[in-house]
């Protein structure tokens, strides 16, 4: 093709003060469906984020459990049972209380009745958390009494995030007294507003009653399997399932990871509100850009209809539109991206949930912020088919 | 030079009975009246006439920029009532357009902005960068090439617009006062370029413009008024007729003005050796000057023919017939390839009338022929 002169980007980019205008328009737009897409994908992430701080390959839940806030439970025998299974490396039973488990700090004056937090509880010699935290204070949480918090926790707890001043605090879990003797880090979701970890004996302690008189370490949560290296967890996910009995039921974690996503998603509304504010953010995008880009036609309207009595033609037209539309996007979306990705770190910061720009989400939005220079350079293109060569003489 | 009788140039725009129309129903306005207008193979129209006489209209519709409602137009060969876009289109790339506004591009340099022009056609790069610099260099902006318009002046831009009309060759150029924006120097620049490329490459120039510095380069001058041509006249030829008339002396005592309006009518003709102009016994229709050439009178008196006299450059004849409004006395028959111009009867009549001076001249030389 011959080369022909590059009038969508030297008219986009003549005058810096307009591009600055438009980028910024267009850039904001990109940042509302950031934040819309970025909460949604909080929201999501976050419920999932203590999944991904586990060891194994496999998780095997309740056949009653459809979201990991729900309180269903499964005997502890199946946990014996799959460690016996081939290819099985081990099995780590995890524990956990939300409801029960409310944290409270005495000495707080006022004084505080306390707020329910989330408590996950393991074997002490099961290797099952990713988190550092965890490993390095192993010995101190053996000790009777002891757990670790989560420095995501929200405010409301009243309690500093750090040691030693976390360690001075008088603490009450669940009644009873408990000393913090580190901290880790997982973060909150829109269901628990904090974490806790500590060891299975300490928890059977703290919530003795939670298995109607048995040992309350007799029902479990949820259980990771880990496999031994070189076999498939598909045949091992196979085996598992058919000699459990039918009361549990046995995922892949990452099959699980998305299930617990697409429960929050679209069994909830919270999912589709996050979708329609990025809905919101489009459309305001579209409503910016078409403005930008009308306005920018309309000034260049006796050049334009020049450019017909010269004999250009309808295609060429929309070919400089929609060329512009795409400069549009770009120039906007690196910005918008960008800021996006601070104000991502600050929510983070400020609200503990966990906000992750994912390539995939970059991706979907850049795409987003295309179709929407697109629409609107459609939408305005009409204005340039309409210029009138004969109002030229 | 072209000439109207004898063998034509071939007509560029062919406009007969051609009516516009503005809005509809109650509020419609016809904006032209019945137009019948030719324009040759390089010939400098210049169209004047009040606002709203109706020649932008006229011009807008030989661009192609608006459809034509009622009458023919041909442009280039090319019918344009009821022409599909595509014909339209393709007529419009034949023709150069320069605007009264320059209406530039600001994002793009001279060069660039003339170069859209060329982007349409079959140019490659180094022939559009070629054209495009010579064009520009013509006009004075060779060391402004890279320039973009907001570092022009207004004059420079309205350079830049012409060479960007220009550029690709077109065979008809419109233009609305091309020169409105330009000292007299400039002006005279680009007027020049009009008619190089008329005279040079045939290119036919249609142009409305109050500029009187530049009304000397017309053909002819097509007034408008309220949307009916109301005189098209041959410039050139009229004052080529003008100088040649006042060097008879049939004509001397003349004022210019008479002269002017008498040129203005005549008709230029040529003929061929052995084309006979007038025939004896037939009614009388015109009178006739010789420019250039060799004519024989001959007279059959019922027995024999015989020539009576030939007449060569600066003589007349054929007037008695109009003065007497008897039928022919004699045949006049071309010897050589001859120039000649003709007045109509009506035409000489009126002359003879407002001129008393003329018609005792006339009565002289009929005198002296006896």
């Amino acid at each position: 093709m011959r080369r022909r002169t590059p009038l969508a980007w030297k008219n986009l980019t003549n005058e810096p003060r307009r591009l600055m205008i438009a980028v910024a328009g267009v850039g904001f737009a990109v940042l509302l469906m950031f934040i819309e897409v970025g909460f949604l994908n909080a929201l999501l992430d976050s419920t999932v984020q203590v999944l991904r701080c586990l060891r194994g390959e496999l998780v095997i839940v309740s056949r009653t459990k459809f979201a990991m806030a729900a309180r269903e439970r499964f005997d502890a025998r199946r946990v014996y049972q799959a460690s016996g299974c081939p290819g099985v490396e081990s099995v780590y039973p995890i524990y956990m209380e939300t409801m029960g488990a409310v944290l409270r700090r005495g000495d707080a004056r006022p004084a505080s009745r306390g707020y329910p937090i989330r408590v996950f509880a393991s074997r002490p010699d099961d290797h099952v958390w990713l988190l550092p935290a965890v490993g390095e204070n192993s010995p101190r949480l053996r000790q009777p009494g002891t757990a670790l918090f989560d420095e995501a926790s929200r405010k409301q707890y009243g309690l500093p995030h750090r040691l030693p001043d976390l360690a001075k605090c008088e603490t009450e879990l669940a009644g009873q007294r408990v000393r913090f003797v580190g901290t880790f880090y997982l973060g909150v979701d829109f269901t628990n507003d904090g974490n806790v970890i500590m060891t299975a004996d300490n928890f059977a302690r703290y919530f003795p009653y939670r298995s109607r008189g048995m040992n309350p370490l007799s029902v479990v949560d949820l259980a990771l399997v880990k496999i031994r290296p070189g076999v498939s967890w598909r045949t091992v996910q196979a085996d598992l399932q058919q000699r459990l009995p039918d009361d549990v039921r046995v995922f892949a974690k990452s099959a699980f990871i998305q299930n617990e996503k697409d429960f929050w998603s679209t069994s909830t509304p919270v999912g589709y509100i996050f979708f329609v504010g990025a809905v919101v953010g489009f459309v305001v995008g579209v409503i910016i850009c078409y403005q930008i880009i009308y306005a920018d036609i309309t000034d260049h309207i006796p050049e334009f209809a020049t450019l017909k009595a010269m004999g250009y033609r309808t295609p060429y037209f929309f070919q400089l539109v929609l060329a512009q539309a795409a400069y549009l996007s770009l120039f906007g979306f690196v910005p918008g991206c960008l800021v996006s990705a601070g104000i991502y770190a600050l929510l983070a910061r400020i609200t503990g949930l966990t906000m992750q720009m994912n390539l995939v989400t970059t991706l979907g939005i850049f795409v987003a912020t295309w179709c929407m220079c697109t629409i609107s350079g459609l939408l305005a293109v009409r204005k340039l088919l309409s210029a009138d060569p004969a109002s030229l003489f | 030079m072209w000439v109207r009788t004898g063998a034509p140039r071939s007509r560029t725009i062919r406009v007969r009975g051609l009516q516009h129309y503005f809005g509809e129903g109650e509020t419609r306005k016809q904006a032209l009246f019945d137009n019948t207008l030719d324009v040759y193979e390089g010939e400098i129209v210049i169209m004047t006439g009040p606002s709203g006489s109706g020649k932008t209209t006229l011009l807008t519709l030989i661009g192609t920029l608006r459809t034509v409602q009622e009458g023919s137009l041909r442009v280039l060969g090319r019918e344009l009532l009821a022409a599909p876009r595509q014909e339209l289109v393709a007529t419009r790339r034949e023709i150069g357009f320069i605007f009264q506004a320059h209406n530039l591009f600001g994002s793009l340099t001279a060069l660039q902005n003339v170069k859209m022009g060329l982007e349409l056609f079959d140019f490659d790069q180094p022939e559009m960068k070629r054209r495009a610099t010579t064009l520009l260099e013509r006009l004075d902006l060779g060391h402004r090439l890279n320039y973009k318009p907001d570092s022009l002046s207004g004059g420079q831009k309205q350079r830049v617009a012409i060479a960007r009309g220009l550029a690709h060759s077109p065979r008809i150029v419109l233009a609305d006062e091309p020169t409105a924006a330009l000292d007299e120097a400039t002006g005279r620049k680009v007027v020049t370029l009009f008619q190089e490329l008329s005279r040079e490459q045939g290119v036919t120039i249609v142009m409305v413009t109050h500029d009187n510095r530049i009304l000397d380069v017309a053909d002819r001058i097509v007034n408008m008024v309220d949307g009916r041509i109301k005189s098209d006249v041959v410039v050139q030829e009229s004052a080529l007729i003008c100088e040649f008339l006042q060097k008879l002396r049939a004509f001397e005592k003349l004022t210019p003005a008479t002269l002017a309006s008498i040129a203005d009518k005549m008709q230029v003709e040529q003929h061929s050796p052995g084309d006979v102009i007038t025939r004896q016994g037939e009614p009388g229709d015109k009178f006739y000057l010789i420019r250039s050439g060799e004519v024989e009178v001959l007279v059959d008196d019922g027995t024999e023919k015989r020539v009576v006299a030939t007449l060569r450059d600066g003589d007349l004849f054929g007037e008695q017939a109009l003065l007497t409004g008897e039928p022919r006395n004699a045949t006049v028959t071309a010897t050589k390839v001859t120039m000649l111009y003709s007045l109509g009867k009506v035409d000489f009549q009126a002359a003879i009338s407002a001129s008393a001076s003329l018609r005792e001249e006339l009565q002289k030389v009929l005198f002296e022929r006896q």
